[in-house]
């Protein structure tokens, strides 16, 4: 399974990550000049903070927001192994927000539905390792991950 | 993140395209798909570096950076990303004069009518020590009236320039009060502009002249210098005078050129500017900031091109330059032999540099109220790798001209348009309308399709659209004119598009200008200068907008066509 890695020593901190995200995966026109003026405003799945460093959701084998989610609405592709919001049945009860250890999933008050990062399952390459001017994010097989030292 | 798959419609520039990848030379577009993608922060004009607390950027999608630390929002960074392009274009613009004005005022040249060029160096410093009373004269009464109400005349480079650039630097001005900052700096380079042309004329004299453009002009067995871009015309001439004792031939790129009697023929325009370099007939370039790319100096290094920089710390007598840059250019011929001359079978005639005086304006604004033509387009502009070079312009002038829209051409985007027949008088039936073709027989002798003002620092346009208003007896927001800037690329072009809406003309701008990350700011751009001056400024954030439908969209406004844009010109009831 593949997954996305963020080198700290590479990201500047940057934030093209956020925007294409939030423009590509989570905006409805997908173009940003428009984008930016949606409402609801368009929520992006990865967060720039700290050091700095870009966080997603790390589609965790053991992963405690599938065992929150009540009514099954947080789910794991059986094929690729990612984890994914079923949005038409969230009930918005925020138990996988609470679980989450890396604080990456979003509350939407007003769309009312939990939203995360899936890795851009959908497409063929994750957007933000794609706009990352730096390449501190790339797609990696997780046993290569885990071996690489920090 | 646009990919542009054809990078060039001009097939003497598209033949290099190989050539260079099999040399692994990089050109312009290699490096902008290195760039992709752009940073949307900085395209859309959120982003902010004019402190050291910075960057910042206004995040449109997260709400806890969505303001600069000192407080900037969305709407004051993209009205200011604006104000700082039109400063730095206005500052473009005064440079040049600035130079022209020296070379005279040294004695570098003799000017053909002394006392003329005398009075306009006098109104250059009135302008820019107060804005100058001289110049306000050129303008109707009217148009000067909505300019003070907006409080956007010029008072001189101080009250001007240097206050506008304090606006980026803190208080509390709003969209409008910073756009109008903008618009006053822009008016103040198109004063600037008209008045280097009226310093040309006086020194130089001004008729248009036939000359041959695009890479073909190249020679094969004569040593060849050419000029990059804007630097002092004093120079210019001396080079000039030097290579003809000597035979050298001198063209240019991106340099006016028209200082007569001496002709800089256009090798190429702004986008193929690194191409000539590679055809291996170029000896040796004489080059000046304004655009200039700086991987020029690379470029000529991999061709052995002896480069000469005119812009240096160091200032140097034109006269003694000028004859040491034609040695070194017959050196290099010298040296250079063995070097294949790879010139490529592209030439066009084409007739450039007409002016108001060229032309009949009674016969023009007779065929504007007599429908004779649907109205006027003004190409200007430069490239911009975004598009496929040139192709914006070739395919509007196209499209306008076959039904019923009279060209203008100003700036390199003449020169974009020679390379394809447009200027050239001999072809001028085989684009045009019945309408179009019977106008340009009757306005002017020998008018080629697209009428070529020169560069912009002729002041051609701020002249035509004064002699065309007053030959019509309307003010220039009531005359059905719309201009375009196609492929944009400099400040300076940012520049004087707000001064061409501040005069009245719509003009539409692509690539989008960085103010799309505010809903505000564009609605002022559109809405506010409507109700000012008559005119907006069309920032268009579709990128996926072929030149076809461009062409389609700014037709439907000259055709009058019920179009939420076209309603608000004070021109779609000029029928009635």
């Amino acid at each position: 399974m593949k997954v996305l890695m963020v080198d700290k020593e590479k990201c500047t901190g940057c934030h093209q990550c956020e925007l294409w995200c939030g423009t590509e995966i989570a905006s409805i026109s997908k173009e940003l000049a428009t984008a930016i003026n949606e409402t609801p405003q368009p929520v992006p799945r990865v967060y720039v903070e700290g050091k700095p460093f870009a966080m997603q959701c790390r589609h965790c084998e053991e992963a405690p927001c599938l065992d929150a989610c009540p009514n099954g609405t947080m789910r794991r592709d059986p094929e690729t192994g990612l984890i994914y919001v079923n949005e038409p049945t969230c009930i918005a009860c925020w138990m996988c927000v609470m679980v989450c250890p890396f604080g990456i999933i979003n509350p939407s008050s007003s769309l009312k539905v939990a939203i995360k990062c899936d890795r851009c399952r959908s497409m063929g390459y994750p957007i933000c390792a794609e706009v990352c001017p730096t390449g501190a994010i790339s797609l990696v097989e997780r046993k290569d991950y885990r071996k690489k030292k920090f | 993140m646009e990919f542009i798959q054809k990078k060039t419609a001009d097939n003497a520039a598209e033949r290099f395209l190989p050539k260079a990848a099999d040399k692994g030379t990089k050109l312009a577009w290699d490096r902008f798909e290195g760039q992709l993608p752009e940073c949307g922060f900085c395209e859309s004009g959120l982003s902010c570096r004019d402190c050291l607390q910075g960057p910042c950027i206004s995040n449109p999608f997260r709400d806890a950076n969505k303001l600069g630390v000192c407080g900037k929002d969305k709407d004051v960074l993209a009205a200011q990303s604006l104000l700082k392009l039109v400063l730095k274009g206005t500052m473009a613009t005064l440079d040049q004069v600035g130079d022209f004005v020296e070379g005279v005022a040294s004695g570098g040249v003799k000017p053909r009518d002394k006392a003329a060029a005398d009075r306009v160096i006098a109104e250059i410093e009135a302008l820019l020590k107060d804005g100058g009373a001289g110049m306000k004269k050129a303008f109707p009464k009217a148009l000067l009236a909505a300019w003070e109400e907006a409080g956007i005349v010029p008072q001189g480079v101080a009250k001007d320039l240097f206050k506008a650039s304090q606006k980026t630097e803190g208080g509390v001005a709003g969209v409008e009060e910073t756009l109008f900052w903008a618009f006053k700096a822009a008016l103040l380079g198109a004063f600037a502009r008209k008045l280097q042309g009226d310093l040309k004329k006086a020194v130089f004299g001004a008729a248009p002249a036939e000359i041959e453009v695009d890479m073909g002009i190249l020679k094969k067995d004569t040593a060849t210098i050419i000029l990059y871009g804007r630097f002092s015309p004093v120079l210019k001439v001396k080079i000039a005078e030097a290579a003809a004792k000597k035979k050298v031939a001198v063209m240019g790129v991106c340099t006016d050129p028209l200082l007569l009697p001496h002709v800089f023929a256009p090798v190429t325009s702004y986008g193929s500017q690194e191409l000539p370099l590679m055809t291996g007939a170029v000896d040796l370039i004489v080059v000046g900031d304004q655009f200039v790319n700086p991987s020029l100096a690379a470029i000529a290094a991999e061709y052995s091109v002896a480069v000469v920089p005119t812009e240096t710390l160091k200032d140097q007598n034109p006269d003694v330059f000028a004859k040491a840059i034609v040695e070194k250019a017959l050196n290099a011929f010298g040296f250079r032999r063995s070097i294949v001359r790879d010139i490529p079978d592209a030439k066009k005639t084409a007739l450039m540099g007409l002016s108001a005086a060229d032309l009949d304006m009674k016969k023009i604004a007779a065929a504007l109220a007599g429908e004779k033509i649907k109205g006027i387009a003004i190409l200007a502009g430069t490239n911009n790798v975004k598009f496929t070079q040139d192709l914006p312009f070739v395919t509007l002038a196209q499209e306008f001209l076959k039904d019923g829209v009279l060209c203008i051409s100003e700036g390199d985007a003449g020169v974009s348009l020679a390379k394809y027949g447009f200027l050239d008088p001999g072809q001028s039936e085989k684009h045009c309308s019945q309408g179009v073709a019977e106008l340009l027989k009757t306005a002017g002798k020998n008018l080629p399709a697209v009428i070529d003002l020169g560069l912009a620092e002729n002041g051609g346009l701020t002249e035509f659209l004064l002699a065309l208003s007053a030959a019509a007896g309307k003010s220039i927001k009531e005359l059905p004119i719309l201009a375009c800037f196609a492929e944009a690329n400099r400040s300076a072009e940012a520049g004087e598009a707000l001064s061409l809406v501040a005069m009245g003309v719509s003009t539409y701008f692509w690539p989008a200008l960085p103010v799309t990350g505010s809903p505000k700011t564009m609605d002022a751009l559109s809405t506010l200068c409507r109700l000012k001056f008559g005119a907006g400024m069309i920032v268009d954030t579709n990128k996926k907008r072929e030149p076809l439908a461009k062409a389609g969209m700014i037709l439907k406004v000259f055709n009058r066509v019920a179009d939420p844009a076209a309603g608000d010109h004070p021109w779609t009831d000029w029928k009635k």
